[in-house]
């Protein structure tokens, strides 16, 4: 459970298409890393695909089920989705925060606390290893320990995958680490994962396959072996890439070619 | 804990209700009360004051300040805004704008209490539309909304004022300072279904008023439909407010204040602090109003009036004093 697939879709910002014809098939407990350029549509996509928006064309299915035609509550029980953008909420403990996420597992009016909520939300925190923090205020943790209180939220949840928006954007290595690691246990443990990531190494060393955005389509998605492919990369970015071995896996670094604006020559060419 | 709390501010609520039914303008002793109250059918003047003019006093007292404590709370939660009083949709302004011009034109003053229901229902609903962005609502389209046409429709007071004779314009006045003077069982009976809507839409938001704590983001990652949710809020809100303008004129304060004790006694979750918001405008209400009788008795000091002398330097003693915390969201 938690097959994801894309079909088709189109993903258009105020009339302006940025993906077209986008298909995508994610398997169940993969973790999945969407990398691009910057406003190729990535965190839209990663909307559509939460049932946040309907598509302006194509299919968004998970087992089957069409996202884009349930509602809010419905969808929040197969899909989980967190934003770059969460505020700390004031006055909330953790335990509090992950509580939130049972919201999906009963009727929208239901004032009631059952045992099965609280116990999903002590087994989320303990997951993500906060089980001893849980009565602390949200807004005393760590930017680490606060990404990781919101993914209990969405363990919470109980969907069947989770989706992340730039999940280490304000994390330092320790603390990113711990996130991606902790990601791909949960991919492991059977729940589907996409998150999107800026950075290509990490999305190498944690991710099953990388889907790699460019050119108003997906320029490539496979293992990242494959992705890493400094040819292919340059076509998304428009710059110049070096691959090297680490440990006898692959990393890439971004080099400055020749004193010409970043994207431009390579985009216009392509 | 918080349950026992929560049950003693009941307590407190109660007794503030009886000590308005002990206390008012022509003194009578508490055993005569208490004779009363027991003997409804018994005749003479002090059963009349007391079931006919201090019994649905203080029951007004008490529903106004818990209708303005709720929506005050529901509004601050959904906007996410600490600021926010219940008359932000512009349902006071536009009850006094009508009310006033009603006043003016010499309509018969049964009428005035319910045209200042439609009349702030109407203002409300103008409101909202016109902070409509999709199918939800934008927050500071409603902000801006409310605050605009509040503006606009304070116009048509000061203009009625001015074009007034001195009759006219003191009941106006009264009307605009908040009282509860003269009110009686009738606006109770008509106001009650509106009352009971409100109150039940406000129960129902309570779920996805705790998740909107989270930011309007996460609650629709957990499932939240934003948009019902905000109906049903903004409903439950002016409906309350509403019906509480139209029984009480404009009490301002309770709606803003009342609020934030709540939160401070009993946290952010609504399951608690939204009980304990309506507890508190009541107590607050009917102890106001038992002083704005007795104070300088026979004469009334105005509701709304009392309430500012009393809440504005206590509400800046808890927040601004030396050590204090200032913050206002939160605990």
């Amino acid at each position: 459970m938690g097959h994801l697939t894309l079909r088709g879709v189109r993903i258009a910002v105020a009339g302006r298409a940025l993906l077209e014809e986008f298909s995508l098939d994610i398997l169940p407990g993969e973790f999945v890393a969407v990398v691009g350029p910057n406003g190729i549509g990535k965190t839209t996509l990663l909307r559509a695909v939460a049932g946040f928006e309907q598509p302006a064309a194509g299919v968004v299915a998970l087992d089957g089920i069409e996202l884009g035609k349930l509602t809010p509550h419905r969808r929040a029980q197969l899909v989980a989705a967190l934003g770059a953008d969460a505020e700390a909420p004031n006055g909330m403990t953790v335990r509090e925060v992950a509580l939130s996420g049972r919201f999906a597992q009963r009727a929208w009016w239901d004032w009631t606390r059952g045992d099965d909520d609280v116990q999903a939300a002590d087994a989320a925190l303990a997951r993500v290893d906060l089980g001893d923090k849980a009565d602390r205020a949200f807004d005393t943790l760590s930017s680490g320990e606060r990404q990781r209180a919101w993914i209990a939220l969405a363990l919470a949840q109980g969907a069947r995958a989770l989706l992340l928006d730039e999940p280490t954007s304000h994390l330092d290595a320790h603390y990113a680490l711990d996130v991606l690691t902790l990601l791909r246990g949960i991919a492991r443990e059977g729940t589907t994962v996409v998150a999107v990531l800026h950075d290509l190494n990490e999305a190498a060393a944690f991710a099953d396959r990388i889907a790699l955005l460019g050119d108003g389509r997906l320029l490539l998605y496979d293992a990242p072996d494959a992705a890493l492919d400094p040819d292919v990369l340059r076509r998304a970015y428009g710059v110049e890439f070096a691959r090297v071995l680490v440990d006898g896996e692959p990393r890439v670094f971004a080099r400055s070619t020749s004193g010409r604006p970043f994207g431009t020559a390579a985009r216009n060419a392509s | 804990m918080h349950f026992v709390r929560l049950a003693g501010l009941g307590c407190v609520a109660l007794g503030a209700l009886a000590l308005g039914l002990f206390v008012g303008g022509s003194a009578i002793a508490p055993g005569d009360v208490t004779w009363a109250l027991l003997h409804p059918h018994g005749g003479g003047d002090v059963v009349t004051i007391v079931w006919a003019l201090r019994l649905p006093r203080v029951a007004i007292a008490g529903i106004v300040g818990a209708a303005l404590a709720t929506a005050g709370f529901l509004l601050q939660g959904m906007l996410r805004n600490p600021l926010v009083d219940p008359f932000l949709t512009g349902v006071s302004a536009g009850a006094a704008a009508a009310i006033s011009v009603a006043i003016a034109l010499g309509v018969a003053s049964a009428f005035v209490p319910a045209l200042g229901f439609l009349a702030g229902l109407g203002t409300a609903l103008l409101v909202a539309g016109l902070a409509r962005r999709g199918s939800g609502i934008d927050v500071e389209r409603l902000i801006l909304a409310g605050v605009s046409l509040s503006a606009l429709f304070s116009s048509f007071v000061a203009l009625a004022l001015t074009r007034l004779s001195q009759g006219g314009a003191e009941e106006i006045l009264a009307w605009l300072a908040g009282s509860l003077a003269g009110r009686g069982w009738n606006e109770v009976a008509w106001t009650s279904p509106y009352l009971v809507a409100g109150f039940a839409c406000a129960l129902l938001a309570v779920p996805s008023l705790n998740v909107l704590r989270l930011g309007p983001n996460v609650a629709r990652t957990v499932g939240v439909d934003l948009a019902r949710a905000q109906w049903v809020l903004l409903v439950a809100a002016t409906l309350l407010t509403a019906a509480a303008v139209s029984l009480s004129g404009i009490v301002g304060f309770v709606g803003l204040i009342v609020p934030h004790l709540a939160r401070r006694l009993f946290g952010t979750d609504a399951r608690w602090a939204l009980p304990a918001s309506a507890l508190l405008g009541i107590a607050l209400l009917a102890i106001a109003d038992a002083l704005s009788r007795t104070l300088f008795a026979p004469q009334e000091i105005p509701l709304g009036v009392l309430l500012a002398f009393i809440g504005v330097p206590s509400f800046l003693y808890l927040y601004l004093r030396p050590r204090g915390t200032s913050r206002l969201w939160g605990t």
